[in-house]
């Protein structure tokens, strides 16, 4: 589904990533860490070729048009309406005006929006912006989804209701993931595979794990599993490692 | 309402001043005079082709600043060239006070309508070069991006990015348009004219006629006023997006 191979990236003289490999197989859902500057926003621009990497290859096994990207940040078009900014991305793929509109507010109905759809972006909350711009990506059906801290912002009940909804839509669906976070317990409880990003600048992946957990999986449940407590004790470990060896 | 009550006020105190007289009547003439005027300059019909002449110069002005300064500005921010050409010598325009070429317009284009509509033109164009120019080149970059990774092509960055974008900055700059437009039109007028309300005003100057002055600035104003009014208006219609504290 998408692979990518040594890729070094960077704005100046010194790369930001150097040398990453990583790879997204159909149907998987892989979280991606790291410290905070180490390059996890820029990887995912890459993919989608908003930046041009200095060396390596990014393989996709899908049209652009089948890549659904959720920037970090939420800017939606400030003079179009929430529904109106969901159905833009649905006008765009040839679905016509009408029907887009109606499409758009099921789906910010869906992400607990409603009664919010005629409202300008500058009238939404931080959180809610966020969600619109999530019904924006999701409402197109990507079959790889590229999330960048969708959860950030939310609250912990509306974060558990939106993880476990997302989380079924994209295993009913077939959709393959990748999901930026600095949540670790997130992204154990959601993912098959955690990649590990080292301190920038010249990241490196540092270490991949490989998360046993079966599918369909309940993101709330799964942390009984004894398993989780381990995993997540490692990943904790390693992170730290990770932030205080760049630190010093 | 606050504002009308209090225009109201000023000008009772100012008839009372003036019944008491306690202003003299050449410099400040009391309101009733100065409405008497106006009414008479209506009323005898030799305000009507001053009237033409100013709002012809003025509309005419506002219509082909907008038109060229627009044109520049988009010119100016799709072509490098042109920009590194026109950016110089719009600046420095915009730093002058472009009135002070009405002198030269008059020698190039004579006494006629051609010498106002031209300082209108040039007063409107430099605020719309700016306006496009920058509504062109500081669209968010963000939102660019966006609309590239929904899959839009250039029509739809343009149809939803650029040209609302764009919009807003000349909506935010309209009202200023429209008061430089009549500026441009009288001070031509002042300058040298044989009609206008400019003209009539150097008249009133050169006869010591304050009431005369009084009138035809209260006229003006009111203008000015009532497109503002009308121009904030379609604003508030079209920038309803915007939170009320930066329109
Ligand atoms: N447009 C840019 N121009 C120059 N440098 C940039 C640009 N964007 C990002 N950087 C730099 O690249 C590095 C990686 O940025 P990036 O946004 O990818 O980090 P991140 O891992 O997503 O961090 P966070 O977790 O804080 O979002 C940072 O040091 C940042 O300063
Ligand atoms: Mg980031």
């Amino acid at each position: 589904m998408l692979k990518v191979e040594r890729l070094t990236l960077g704005y100046g003289v010194t790369p930001v990533l150097e040398g990453v490999a990583l790879e997204v197989a159909p149907g998987e859902f892989v979280s991606l860490v790291g410290p905070s500057g180490s390059g996890k926003s820029s990887l995912l621009r890459a993919i989608v070729g908003l930046v041009t990497p200095q060396t390596g290859q990014i393989i996709r096994g899908l049209e652009l048009e089948e890549i659904g990207f959720l920037f970090q940040d939420d800017a939606l078009l400030p003079w179009r309406t929430a529904r109106q900014n969901v159905a833009l991305g649905l006008c765009i793929h040839g679905v016509p005006r009408k029907e887009a509109l109606e499409e758009a507010e099921a789906w910010l109905v869906k992400l607990g929006l409603s009664g919010l759809s005629d409202r300008f972006p500058y009238q939404l909350s931080g959180g809610q912006r966020k969600r619109v711009a999530l019904a924006q990506v999701l409402a197109l059906k990507p079959r790889l989804l590229l999330m960048d801290e969708p959860f950030a912002s939310l609250d912990a009940i509306l974060r558990t209701q939106l993880t476990r909804d997302l989380l079924s839509w994209v295993e009913g669906e077939g959709v393959s993931v990748l999901l930026v976070t600095n949540d670790l317990e997130e992204a154990l409880s959601l993912s098959d595979r955690i990649y590990l990003l080292s301190k920038g600048p010249r990241a490196v992946l540092r270490r991949s794990y490989a998360v046993p957990f079966a599918r369909p999986r309940d993101p709330v449940g799964v942390r009984a599993d004894p398993r989780f407590g381990r995993l997540l004790g490692e990943l904790w470990k390693d992170l730290e490692e990770v932030v205080l060896c760049g630190a010093a | 309402m606050r504002r009308g009550l209090s225009l109201l006020a000023l000008l009772l105190v100012w008839e009372g001043l003036a019944l008491l007289g306690l202003l003299n009547p050449l410099y400040v003439p009391a309101p009733h005079r100065v409405a008497q005027v106006l009414a008479d300059l209506f009323s005898e019909g030799t305000l009507w082709p001053h009237l033409q002449a100013t709002f012809s110069a003025a509309i005419f002005g506002l219509v082909l600043g907008l038109l060229i300064g627009g044109v520049l500005g988009l010119l100016a921010a799709l072509v490098p060239w042109v920009a590194e050409l026109l950016e110089p010598v719009m600046l420095l325009l915009n730093a002058v006070p472009r009135v002070i070429l009405a002198p030269l317009l008059v020698i190039w284009f004579g006494i006629g309508l051609a010498s106002k509509v031209a300082l209108s033109l040039i007063l409107v164009s430099v605020l719309l070069f700016f306006a496009v120019y920058s509504g062109v080149r500081e669209v968010d970059p963000r939102l660019i991006e966006r609309i590239r990774t929904l899959g839009g092509g250039r029509w739809v960055l343009l149809r939803e990015v650029y040209l609302p974008s764009v919009c807003s900055w000349v909506l935010s700059q309209l009202k200023v348009a429209v008061g430089f437009a009549f500026t441009g039109a009288v001070v031509g007028e002042f300058v040298a004219a044989s009609r206008g309300l400019g003209y009539l005003l150097s008249f009133a100057q050169s006869t010591f006629n304050a009431a005369l002055s009084l009138a035809l600035i209260s006229l003006i104003v009111a203008f000015v006023l009532f497109l503002f009014t009308l121009f904030e208006r379609l604003e508030q219609r079209l920038l309803a997006w915007k939170p009320q504290a930066s329109r």
